[in-house]
């Protein structure tokens, strides 16, 4: 685990900068949701590729997953991981308002659908922050009902490291929970690097 | 010819590009609708804008589509469906009336929020992809994807079925060397076995004249003169001719019950091979368990006490040299899972139109996931060179064939008692004498 690609400062700005675009993003799920939604401090850590999996398993913990993926381009480009425990994936139907048992169908969309207003709140946030433009492109599901150690193929992974931004959500009243990972790849790094110094400079 | 501004260009482009486009307002009011919109709905733009969207296209899933487009004005951010879970927003005609394939264009849709320049969502465009092509694909795809798991599903199968008849000409090669081996060797016995009964014949009644005349000597003996008494006397006791008389007619017995049984036992092997048979015949099963009990009671003494609990039982039609083979394997398992000494208890009856055969013991028990594999060919917990595995599913197979049923029942630690039921008559001498 290194994040020497960052200063002291800059890892503190960065925090700062994702923490705020989290509350904004807490707010606007909640609008949307209906329902009190809680964000854990994001935790940012710079990780090898090999160790992005140990990572999510440290997150998830030993249970079966489902997981979406979503890519963001723009000034900032990488992809966002969201992954649901499979006990939480079947509380989603309840949570969206649909009374009925969904079809396999209804019930993947609506999995994308939430993933898409975590991420596209979350990032948007950060964005926002810093000033950057962003697109996002569809969301897919990545799997379901897999072990975390076999969700990301890390011989794939060409960036010698990448930025992992952990952002957990829970609601208020219900059980309910899942994790947001946003993976940066390097050169993507230093961009963000000089958004924060940037953002640094303007204060 | 005069130039295109910028935003004519982008007018024109959005127009005319084969991508659906239209944008709502908050009130769901139609403010935008291209030429792919108009013309696979049928609707042109100056008929549409202005009007709610449900008002013109009342099949709209609306309540979902009105949550999604609030979800993009809330969060001012994308939103997105996908054919795959629903194959279209809109029924439009697909591009193949020719060679079809669907029932509609399959649509992939993105939501995005119009902003003003204060940066808040005052419309929401969507843009309709028609992936039709994509989808049929696809679906090409999957369906050729399931195919070919059908088929490696019907190959395992076929696999499955081939190790089962190898198996079956396996054990039909044992059963026939076991039963070559068996007549051979009371082929063998036989002879010399007839020659030393009629042997212990002539010797049994030889002794008994030798008595005869002995008991003549006896009676002069008091006459004898004095010195040549005293000798004779002296070789008496040295023999203790009284015991040797009397052991002399035991032995000759005893020898001759010996032989009886040698030759019991040979009847047993030569039941038990009934050499090349293989045509169902009335049999009496308890006359079949005896005999494999005699076969087998090396194999069994030293572990179990063998307790009967015969019933009443008519005559079976079965292949009693294959039933003797299960009831061997039985008996074989039973002593064998026993490991200081226990008990093995058949019992048999009928049950309704059927016969039973229970062989029970009181040995180690079958745990449960070795209870699933039991019947499985080349299954053994046995150690290497002791067991074949191939006893139970052997058994099972003589069983089905003879078209009656064998169940196990374990409780691991007490003991296990393996039940099979018969028809009275074999099915295929059933089905021809019908
Ligand atoms: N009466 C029993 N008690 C406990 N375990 C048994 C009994 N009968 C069968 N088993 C278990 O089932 C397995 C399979 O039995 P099976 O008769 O098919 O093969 P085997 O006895 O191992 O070898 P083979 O009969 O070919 O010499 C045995 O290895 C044993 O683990
Ligand atoms: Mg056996």
């Amino acid at each position: 685990m290194s994040t020497a690609l960052f200063s002291e400062d800059q890892r503190d700005a960065l925090q700062e900068l994702t923490n705020i675009g989290m509350g904004q993003a807490g707010a606007s799920v909640a609008a949307v949701l209906g329902e009190f939604v809680m964000l854990s401090v994001p935790r940012i850590l710079v990780l090898k590729p090999n160790l992005i999996p140990p990572a999510l398993g440290r997150i998830v913990g030993p249970e079966k997953v489902t997981a979406v993926r979503q890519g963001f381009h723009g000034d900032l480009r990488g992809e966002a991981v969201v992954v649901y425990g499979v006990a939480h994936c079947r509380e989603l139907a309840d949570l969206m308002g649909y009374d009925e048992a969904l079809d396999e169908a209804t019930e993947r969309e609506l999995l994308l659908d939430v993933s898409n207003v975590l991420v596209g709140a979350c990032l948007g946030g950060l964005a926002e922050q810093i000033n950057a433009e962003m697109g996002f492109s569809a969301p897919s599901l990545m799997a379901t009902e897999v072990e975390v150690a076999s969700l990301l193929d890390v011989q794939r992974m060409d960036s010698p490291c990448a930025l992992f931004v952990e952002v957990n959500f829970s609601l208020e009243k219900r059980s309910f929970a899942c994790h947001l990972i946003m993976l940066l790849p390097e050169d993507q790094i230093l961009v963000l690097r000089d958004a924060i110094d940037r953002f640094l400079a303007s204060l | 010819m005069t130039e295109l501004s910028h935003s004519e260009l982008g007018g024109f482009i959005a127009d005319r590009v084969e991508i659906g486009v239209f944008a709502v307002d908050a009130d769901f009011k139609l403010t935008l609708w291209n030429r792919f919109m108009a013309t696979h709905s049928r609707h042109s733009a100056v008929d549409v804008l202005g009007q709610n969207l449900f008002d013109v296209f009342p099949e709209l899933p609306r309540a979902w589509l009105e949550r999604k487009v609030r979800q993009v004005q809330a969060l001012r951010n994308y939103a997105f469906t996908s054919w795959t879970q629903r194959p279209y927003l809109f029924r439009f005609d697909h591009n193949r009336p020719i060679t079809g394939g669907v029932d509609a264009m399959r649509q992939n849709c993105t939501f995005l929020p119009v902003k003003n320049a204060a940066g808040e969502v005052i419309q929401v465009c969507v843009t309709v992809q028609d992936v039709t092509d994509t989808a049929i694909a696809h679906e090409e795809l999957a369906a050729s994807m399931a195919e070919v798991e059908r088929e490696k599903a019907e190959q395992r199968k076929l696999i499955g079925e081939l190790a089962q008849a190898q198996n079956q000409v396996l054990q039909s090669e044992k059963l026939a060397s076991i039963g070559q081996l068996a007549a051979g060797v009371a082929h063998e016995i036989n002879n010399p076995i007839g020659f030393v009964n009629s042997n212990l014949g002539t010797l049994a009644s030889y002794v008994d004249e030798l008595m005869v005349v002995l008991d003549a000597y006896t009676g002069a003996h008091d006459q004898l003169p004095e010195d040549l008494k005293a000798a004779i006397d002296a070789k008496i006791k040295g023999v203790d001719l009284d015991y040797l008389r009397e052991d002399l007619v035991s032995l000759v017995t005893e020898s001759r019950d010996g032989l009886d049984r040698v030759k019991d036992i040979v009847q047993d092997l030569k039941d038990f091979s009934r050499m090349g048979e293989s045509e169902a015949a009335w049999a009496d099963l308890h006359h079949c368990l005896d005999t494999t009990l005699n076969v087998v009671a090396n194999e069994i003494k030293y572990k179990a006490e063998v307790v009967k609990h015969y019933g009443e039982l008519p005559e079976v039609e079965c292949v009693a040299s294959q039933l003797n083979q299960v009831f061997m394997n039985l008996m074989v398992n039973g002593a064998q899972a026993i490991a200081e000494r226990g008990t093995i208890t058949i019992t048999t009856g009928t049950e309704g139109e059927q016969v039973f055969v229970a062989v029970r013991d009181t040995g180690a028990g079958i745990p449960p996931d070795v209870l699933k594999r039991i019947f499985d060919p080349f299954y053994t917990t046995k150690p290497v060179g002791t067991g074949t595995g191939l006893g139970l599913s052997v058994s099972y197979s003589i069983i089905e064939r003879h078209g009656g049923r064998i169940v196990v029942d374990s409780k691991p630690g007490e003991g296990t008692e393996f039940k099979i039921w018969l028809p009275i008559r074999y099915p295929a001498a059933a089905s021809a004498a019908a």
